[in-house]
């Protein structure tokens, strides 16, 4: 005889709780965190490379590489003398709470500022789940076409800011910017857009600019 | 993708479950989530008959509640059922909309056990 028992509670529950934890942690030890979702080959480490040379000299960074296998991301960022570690995800297609958890006692987090935590290049699964982080920033880069933020809406709606990429390409690749710029406001329209181009530096200058400022107020400093 | 991982949490909220709740096993899990959420059904079912075996959970039947998709439209002055994740309403193209259904995260609602 089976019995019905009523439970009612998020699947992603445990999540999400130690999301919680990994905020509350940050926001005492004052560290601005960044969750860098794309796809793969949109830019995020080049991204990372160019933001990290800019701020710097302002803030502390360590950065939380994310990929299935391999350690080519954290060696780029470890040239850079900057503290990194590397999670292999196993196969799982994002990174989630705890593997940010299990990450931090390699990086000093009591001399930190900003960190940075580059996802699993993917546009569907990382915008599901909740790692702690102050905001997720995205990139679209241009050869990938401006079809994206409709047809990969939850992570257009879930970023703070949008940055586009390899604006160098246009002349080159078929992409309709402001389609794809209409279409990301469509899903969200407190979405913040930046161009940019990570080979040419155009843009960069607004984005870390602004990005200094988010960390600042953050901060208090 | 991510429904592997939807369901090993599901699985282990199974096990806690069964350990406050005492039962041995589940013959009915009734899951509930937003028809914008990002979860397939399809993909879910195929994680479960893959990960549940050896589960309390095995064997178990996975009934879903999709809960639609809906928006308030300021220009029409009421709620519309969305058909797609855009911001816009379907009846008039206005753009003054706040979504009000639609995105609710996966959740377990009610089981059957013995």
């Amino acid at each position: 005889m089976s019995t019905k028992v009523t439970v009612v509670k998020n699947v992603l529950d445990a999540n999400d709780r130690l999301a919680a934890d990994n905020r509350k942690l940050f926001a005492e030890k004052k560290i601005f965190v960044v969750n860098l979702m794309s796809s793969p080959g949109a830019g995020k480490t080049t991204l990372l490379e160019r933001t990290i040379q800019e701020l710097r000299g302002t803030w502390k960074i360590g950065v939380i590489e994310g990929d299935i296998q391999d350690t080519y991301d954290a060696d780029r960022i470890a040239a850079l003398d900057i503290p990194v570690v590397q999670i292999n995800t196993g196969g799982a297609c994002h990174i989630d709470s705890n593997m940010v958890r299990e990450a931090l006692p390699g990086l000093n987090i009591d001399n930190m500022d900003l960190l940075f935590v580059e996802n699993v290049g993917n546009l569907v699964c990382p915008a599901e789940f909740d790692i702690g982080e102050q905001m997720k920033i995205m990139i679209l880069s241009t050869p990938e076409g401006a079809d994206k933020p409709a047809k990969y809406p939850l992570m257009f709606q879930s970023s703070t800011a949008l940055i586009i990429n390899k604006t160098d390409l246009l002349p080159y690749v078929n992409f309709d910017l402001e389609k794809a710029k209409r279409d990301a406001l469509i899903l969200n329209p407190k979405l913040l857009i930046f161009e940019v181009s990570c080979k040419t530096g155009a843009g960069l200058e607004v984005w870390t600019r602004w990005l200094n400022e988010q960390i600042r107020v953050f901060s208090g400093r | 993708m991510h429904e592997l991982s939807l369901v090993q949490s599901l699985l282990e909220m199974v096990d806690e479950l069964s350990l406050e709740r005492g039962f041995q096993r589940v013959n009915v899990l009734r899951l509930s989530f937003g028809r914008l959420a990002c979860v397939d059904p399809l993909s879910l079912q195929f994680a479960f008959d893959v990960e549940s075996p050896g589960t309390r959970a095995e064997g178990s039947k996975l009934v879903f509640d999709i809960l639609p998709g809906a928006l308030y439209c300021f220009s029409c002055e009421g709620e519309q059922k969305m058909t797609s994740h855009e911001l816009r309403c379907p009846v008039c193209s206005g753009t003054q909309v706040i979504l009000t259904g639609g995105t609710e995260e996966l959740k377990l609602m009610e089981m059957e056990v013995d």
